[in-house]
C-alpha cells in the first residue's frame, strides 16, 4: 500500500512537473512571439525614420595608412567603429565625421599646425566621400540627409572637435564652413583660447567663454554653423547659449543626475538647452552613461597575482610575457560589467522627462571611446530603436530623438545666418 | 532557439570582453625636424596609467614614481626597454637611438599623460623617416596611436595601431 502510493505519488509530481513545463514553455513561446512582433516593428521604424549620429571620430581612422572606408572591418580586430558597410548594416543613415587635432602649445606655430592638419583631415573626408559617390555623399544642408536617404546613400556630415585649429584667427572659421563643417565643438579637453573645458586639470581659464570665444560664436552664427558645446565646462554652456542668437546642440553629452560625471549636463542646464531649442545627443561612452560597478572578484584576484610575482625588473621577456597573460586570462574571468542599451534608456528617459522629447537626440562617439554592450559599432545602432520600442517611444518620438530634433536645430541655425548675413547687406 | 541564445550568449562574452578597459586608448607621438636647427625632437606623449599597466603591471602604481622626487633610479630604464620593443624611428633608414633628454607629467588623475622627450642633431637633410609606434598594443586590442610629423613648415598625420604599426614616409 504504501508502495503503491509512492508510485501514485511519483507519477503525480512527473504529471504536475510536465505541466508546469508545458505551461512554463507555452508563455515563454509567447513572450518570444510578442518580442519577435516588437523587435520586427522597431526594425520597420528604424528603416522608416532619418538615423543620424551626429559624433564619430573616424576621421582618426582615416589618418592611418590603408584604411579604407568602403572595406568592412571587424571592430574586434582593431577596435574600429564605423565604415560605410557597417553603417548601412545598422541602417545609419547619416553621420558627423568630426576631424579632431590633439591640442598643443597655443602659439602660432601650434595654431598654424592645428589648422593644417585639420584641414587635412577635412580632405580626407571630402575624397572619401567623392571614392565611394555610390554609397555616400557630402551633406551640406540640413535637407540633404533626407535627399540622400531616398537615393539610398549615406550623408556624410563634418563637425571639428575642439576649436583649437580655429587659434586666434577669426578668418578660419570662415574656411572651415566653406570646407564644409557644420559645427565646431568649441572646447575639447583642456582649455583653448576660445572656452574653458569641463576637465583641464587647471580649472577654468576665462570662466567660460573668451571674448575671442564670443567672437567666434557669433561668426558661427552668421555663417550658419551649429555651436557645440559638449565638453565644454558648465559656465561655457551658460556663456554660449547666451551669446549664440541661434540654438545650440552638445554633441556628444548625457544627463548628470543619472551618471555623475563633469562632461554630463545638469538638469537646469537640460531645461535650459529646451528653453533655448537646441538638443543633447546622447552618447555611447560607458563613463557617461553608468558608474562602474565595483568588480571585487577581479580586484582579489589581481592582488593575488601579483602579490606572488617577482619584482618586474628582474624579470626575463619570457616572463614578463607569461604575466601579462595571466592578467589577461585573470580580465577575461572577471569582465568589468558593461555599460547597456538599459543605460540608454535611462538617460533618453531622463532627458525626455526634464527637457522634452525634441531636445534629445544621438552622438555615439564611435572611433572615440564609445561604444557598448549592444551598441558596440554602426551595424548595432538599431537596438538603440529597439531599446526605445520597449520602452513605449512612439514613432513619432523615434524620428525626432534620431534626427528629426538635430535637423530642426539645423534648419534654425541656417535660418538666424541668413538673417543676420541680410540685416548686414541693407 | 538553442542555437540563437548561444549566438546571443558569444556576441555578450565577446563584446564584455572588449569593454574590459578604459574607453579610448590613445598615445600621442610628435616628430619635428627643423632644417634651420638641424634638429630632430621626438615627443611622445602617453598615459601614465597605461606606463604603469605596462611595465608594473598595475595602472595605478607608484613604484616607479616617473617625474616625483622619489622617481625610482630603474624607471628610465625599464620605460626605455618597453619603448624599444615597441616604438622606433629611422632617420635615412637609420635607427635612431632612444635616449630620454627630458620628461614630464601633465594633467591629473586617470588623465595623468607621461611626456618623453628625444632631441638629436640632425645635419643631413631628410629624406626618410619611418615610424613605429606600437606602444601599448600588447595591452589593449584597440589601442591608437597618432603620429604628428612636422618638417619645417609641412605637418602630416598618421594613426598608426596594432594591425598597421609601421609607416614609412618620404620626403
Amino acid at each position: 500500500m504504501c508502495k503503491l502510493n509512492s508510485n501514485y505519488l511519483v507519477i503525480l509530481v512527473i504529471t504536475f512537473l510536465l505541466v508546469s513545463c508545458k505551461k512554463s514553455s507555452e508563455t515563454t513561446n509567447a513572450n518570444a512571439d510578442k518580442d519577435k512582433e516588437l523587435i520586427q516593428k522597431a526594425l520597420e521604424i528604424h528603416s522608416r525614420v532619418l538615423t543620424l549620429d551626429t559624433h564619430a571620430d573616424t576621421p582618426l581612422r582615416m589618418i592611418q595608412p590603408g584604411f579604407d572606408l568602403s572595406e568592412k572591418h571587424d571592430p574586434k580586430e582593431t577596435g574600429s567603429k564605423v565604415d560605410y558597410p557597417r553603417m548601412k548594416e545598422g541602417g545609419l543613415d547619416g553621420i558627423f565625421f568630426a576631424t579632431f587635432v590633439a591640442q598643443d602649445i597655443r602659439d602660432d606655430d601650434g595654431h598654424g599646425r592645428a589648422k593644417n592638419l585639420c584641414l587635412q583631415m577635412i580632405d580626407s573626408i571630402i575624397t572619401s566621400t567623392k571614392r565611394n559617390a555610390d554609397e555616400v555623399g557630402l551633406a551640406l544642408n540640413p535637407d540633404d540627409a533626407y535627399s540622400l536617404e531616398k537615393q539610398g546613400k549615406r550623408a556624410i556630415y563634418i563637425g571639428i572637435e575642439n576649436g583649437y585649429p580655429v587659434g586666434n584667427d577669426i578668418s578660419n572659421v570662415g574656411l572651415y564652413f566653406e570646407k564644409g563643417v557644420r559645427y565646431i565643438t568649441l572646447v575639447h579637453s583642456a582649455n583653448n583660447d576660445l572656452a574653458d573645458s569641463a576637465t583641464d586639470p587647471n580649472g577654468p581659464e576665462h570662466d567660460g567663454l573668451s571674448d575671442f570665444g564670443s567672437e567666434v560664436v557669433k561668426e558661427m552664427n552668421r555663417l550658419g554653423i551649429m555651436v557645440d558645446v559638449s565638453h565644454g565646462s558648465d559656465s561655457l554652456f551658460y556663456d554660449a547659449i547666451s551669446v549664440s542668437k541661434a540654438p545650440i546642440i552638445a554633441s556628444h553629452s548625457n544627463a548628470r543626475v543619472v551618471t555623475k560625471h563633469d562632461r554630463n549636463m545638469s538638469d537646469e542646464m537640460l531645461k535650459l538647452m529646451a528653453e533655448n531649442g537646441g538638443v543633447v545627443q546622447l552618447t555611447m561612452l560607458a563613463d557617461y552613461l553608468r558608474q562602474a560597478p565595483p568588480n571585487k572578484e577581479r580586484d582579489s584576484a589581481v592582488a593575488a597575482l601579483r602579490a606572488n610575482m617577482k619584482p618586474f625588473g628582474q624579470m626575463t621577456l619570457e616572463e614578463q610575457t607569461a604575466a601579462r597573460k595571466a592578467f589577461e586570462e585573470l580580465n577575461t574571468k572577471y569582465p568589468a560589467p558593461p555599460a547597456t542599451l538599459k543605460h540608454v534608456g535611462d538617460h533618453i528617459d531622463h532627458i525626455v522627462k526634464v527637457a522634452g522629447i525634441d531636445h534629445v537626440g544621438i552622438g555615439c562617439d564611435f572611433d572615440g571611446g564609445g561604444g557598448i554592450e549592444g551598441v558596440f559599432d554602426a551595424s548595432e545602432v538599431m537596438n538603440i530603436t529597439i531599446e526605445l520600442v520597449r520602452r513605449g517611444y512612439t514613432e513619432e518620438e523615434i524620428e525626432k530623438i534620431w534626427g528629426g530634433n538635430l535637423i530642426r536645430v539645423f534648419k534654425e541655425v541656417q535660418e538666424v545666418a541668413k538673417k543676420i548675413q541680410a540685416e548686414e547687406t541693407t | 532557439m538553442i542555437m540563437l541564445r548561444l549566438f546571443v550568449f558569444i556576441i555578450l562574452c565577446w563584446t564584455t570582453n572588449s569593454l574590459k578597459a578604459h574607453p579610448l586608448k590613445l598615445s600621442l607621438c610628435e616628430i619635428e625636424y627643423s632644417s634651420k636647427k638641424q634638429k630632430l625632437t621626438i615627443n611622445l606623449k602617453l598615459f601614465l596609467t597605461d606606463v604603469n599597466e605596462a611595465i608594473v603591471f598595475d595602472p595605478n602604481s607608484n613604484e616607479l614614481a616617473f617625474c616625483q622626487p622619489n622617481e625610482s633610479a630603474k624607471a628610465n630604464q625599464l620605460l626605455l626597454n618597453y619603448l624599444n620593443r615597441f616604438f622606433y624611428v629611422k632617420v635615412n633608414n637609420t635607427l635612431v637611438e632612444l635616449k630620454i633628454k627630458n620628461k614630464n607629467l601633465k594633467g591629473e588623475g586617470d588623465n595623468t599623460a607621461l611626456w618623453v622627450y628625444f632631441e638629436y642633431n640632425q645635419s643631413t637633410p631628410l629624406k626618410s623617416l619611418e615610424v613605429k609606434n606600437a606602444v601599448f598594443t600588447d595591452l589593449f586590442f584597440d589601442q591608437n596611436n597618432i603620429v604628428y610629423v612636422h618638417v619645417d613648415e609641412k605637418s602630416k598625420s598618421l594613426m598608426l595601431d596594432k594591425k598597421k604599426s609601421v609607416h614609412e614616409l618620404k620626403f
